[in-house]
């Protein structure tokens, strides 16, 4: 396992952006910055997302790493050290200028910058702060940059690339200890929850400074985020959530990223997994992420232990109400916000309308889609002005049974991406029995 | 029914608004058109509008004082979308927004507030997609060059943004439908330009290293995407087909 040397920039690129892309984080937000004269690049709140690969995912940021040699030899990965692939490594000036040549061009919104761990983690940190400082203070780029924070580096380390980075992660990767233990056994809970930890606190200690200081960086100042591997070890639904929960919780996380595991390595403790990456688990999984960091939802309200799993025909909100059905229907004119987010089919945007709108008129069905609630789902569960939209039954059996249609049309987009035809006329899609000799025959001779 | 007829222009449309306003016909009775729009209606009264700066900063300002600021953005972004009854939508909301106050923005469920918050919406999205889109190249001079071609006018509201973060670099977005450009100078301010004159974009000589970028970006963009996951429909979804042409990565 040696880098190849003599390697062009061209084929760099496309090995170590090969090795980059399991990982999903790739949001350039949380962060507002102006450009400065002498600078090049500003930074956006929001985030921008620049292109979108054939898979669908936004691309924000240069996605690499800085090399894919590595000393661990975690099973789930592909530049693990145990793999027979090919090395290399850029150098600091080749992702300085590639950074920012495409930024110029309007290709990438900065760089996210990962690692495989090249001699020991302090070296790997060292060379990735030696590549941010060139690129911050020699070519002058005032974009975003996210980073990954190698777990093990000297802390003192992690506080400099702070100093330079807009977000640094450090990737759980498996939910529980054990899971780590199989599957990456050079990596320890511990290893991986410090430098978290190390960067909260960085990040506390500055918001605690009554004047901070004027022209100095400030530390890490789009926040930390973090990613799980869905699917490669048996760990359920409930306990993914509760994990996520406790990172915003107790690491101030701006973000818990879920990633469906992709088997690039034939190993016999990775799980087989026939019909390809449980998206579908994944999407729930985001989907109750969403409700806990936007709607208010708690995990324990979502899932339990009674029932680990999110429903794979039902979204969790929708999931949530029908379980929860003494609580509607929701009268839009008077509920709470806090109310109406928990109603199905109503969103945050549509929320805050109706609860801007409401103060100076009464709202009826009809306003209610121009401000934007899917009613398709909402009107089980909202009456306007005491009065449903039809008259329906708030029936645990009759509203799943209707709600089913399209959500069970929706996970099986998911789940079969592209496997969808046109239906003709002449479709067969329903008959299970073949038909006999006779009728086709039947057929043919024009007798029907 | 009385049709005052303006060319497309915020000023066209607040002097249209002003003519039909001060008519003193009724509201009832008047609406706004583009000229060479539509089709001409049968008893109806064509009035073309005399367009003089000063119709247009006596609405601004009543705009400015009886409604606010955020009004005033919103029917000006209004104007620049691409729907053809902008003109009408934008004076039957400010019949509201004057009379109300800013206070009207909320008032969704109205119609006539509705139209302009989807105009608004529709032309906000797209500056901001395009703002993500669009790709430059960069000339001999040194010089980048972007081309758009979207369906609403939001090139101006692009400038602001590439403004702060290319400051230093000399740059010029291209409209190619509306035939108009954006452009900046290295330090400086921008400004918009009318580009009648065929061919001076074919003169723009290419630079040498920019085959090299474009070729890197490619192989970036397909080596990022995992095969297992591939999913066009949702590519499609996030990135819609139409300004794909104007992309490096999808010529």
């Amino acid at each position: 396992m040696l880098i190849q040397e003599g390697m062009g920039v061209q084929e760099k690129l496309a090995l170590l952006a090969d090795a980059a892309k399991y990982d999903v984080a790739c949001t350039s937000s949380g962060v507002d910055r102006k450009n400065k004269p002498g600078t090049l690049g500003n930074a956006v709140s929001a985030g921008l997302c620049h292109s979108f690969a054939a898979d669908g995912r936004c691309i924000s940021l240069l996605k690499i790493l800085f090399t894919n040699q590595c000393i661990y030899d975690c099973r789930y990965c592909v530049n693990r050290r145990s793999n027979d692939t090919r090395r290399t490594a850029f150098t600091p000036d080749e992702v300085c200028r590639l950074t920012i040549e495409f930024y110029r061009r309007n290709y990438i919104e900065g760089l996210f910058l990962s690692s495989g761990i090249l001699h020991s983690p302090d070296y790997t940190m060292d060379l990735l702060y030696q590549t941010l400082w060139k690129l911050r203070n020699e070519y002058r780029f005032n974009g975003y940059i996210h980073i990954k924070a190698i777990p093990g580096a000297d802390p003192a380390l992690v506080e400099r690339v702070g100093l330079l980075a807009d977000r640094m992660s450090v990737n759980l990767e498996l939910p529980t200890s054990e899971g780590l233990k199989r599957l990456a056994p050079a990596k320890t809970r511990e290893k991986i929850l410090r430098p978290m930890r190390q960067i909260q606190r960085g990040i506390q200690a500055q918001r605690q400074e009554i004047i901070p200081y004027r022209g100095g960086r400030r530390f890490v100042p789009a926040g930390q985020s973090t990613q799980m591997i869905v699917g490669a070890t048996p760990e359920n639904d409930y306990q993914m959530i509760s994990v996520a929960e406790a990172l915003y919780r107790n690491y101030d996380l701006k973000r818990v990223f879920y990633s469906a595991f992709v088997r690039v390595n034939d190993d016999s403790l990775l799980p087989a997994l026939p019909g390809g990456p449980p998206l579908l688990r994944e999407h729930r999984l985001y989907q109750a992420d969403w409700l806990m960091r936007f709607y208010g939802f708690e995990a324990g309200e979502l899932l339990s232990s009674k029932q680990p799993n999110f429903n794979v025909f039902l979204d969790p909100k929708c999931d949530w109400a029908l379980r929860h059905l003494e609580q509607f229907p929701v009268e839009i004119n008077k509920a709470s916000y806090g109310m109406l987010l928990r109603v199905p089919g109503v969103g945050v945007k549509s929320a805050k309308r109706i609860a801007a709108a409401r103060r100076s008129a009464v709202l009826d069905f009809p306003d209610l889609k121009r401000i934007g609630v899917v009613l398709k789902r909402a009107v089980y569960f909202i009456t306007c002005n005491g009065r449903m939209m039809y008259p329906l039954k708030i029936d645990q059996d009759f509203i799943t049974s209707q709600l089913l249609g399209d959500e069970r049309r929706n996970a099986w987009d998911i789940s079969q991406r592209d496997a969808y035809r046109q239906m003709s006329m002449f479709d067969d899609g329903f008959m299970q029995v073949q038909p006999d000799p006779e009728e086709k025959a039947g057929v043919l001779a024009g007798q029907l | 029914m009385t049709v005052f007829t303006c060319t497309d222009t915020f000023e066209g449309i607040l002097c249209g608004v002003y003519d039909a306003w001060m008519s003193r016909l009724g509201h009832r009775n008047v609406s706004l058109e583009l000229s060479g729009m539509g089709n001409v209606q049968m008893f109806t009264e064509y009035r073309q509008v005399q367009e003089t700066a000063e119709k247009a900063e006596k609405v601004i300002h009543s705009v400015q004082e009886k409604a606010g600021q955020q009004v005033y953005e919103q029917i000006f972004r209004a104007s620049l979308s691409h729907e053809e009854q902008k003109a009408d939508r934008i004076y039957r909301f400010l019949i509201y927004a004057l009379h109300y106050g800013s206070v009207i923005l909320e008032q969704i469920q109205i119609p006539a507030v509705y139209e302009i918050f989807q105009m608004n919406r529709n032309v906000g999205n797209e500056a901001h997609l395009l703002i993500e889109f669009i790709r430059f190249s960069q000339t001999k001079d040194g010089v980048l060059f972007g081309v758009v071609g979207p369906k609403n006018d939001v090139t101006i509201l692009m400038a602001p943004h590439f403004a702060d973060r290319l400051c230093g670099e000399n740059w010029i977005i291209y409209d190619e439908k509306r035939k108009k450009a954006v452009v900046h100078r290295a330090g400086g301010a921008w400004m918009v330009v009318e580009i009648e004159e065929e061919g001076w974009k074919e003169r723009m000589e290419m630079s040498g290293d920019q085959q090299e970028f474009e070729s890197l970006w490619k192989t970036f963009h397909t080596h990022i995407a995992i095969e297992e996951r591939t999913n066009p429909v949702c590519q499609r979804g996030h990135l819609p087909l139409r300004f794909r042409p104007y992309m490096t990565e999808f010529q």
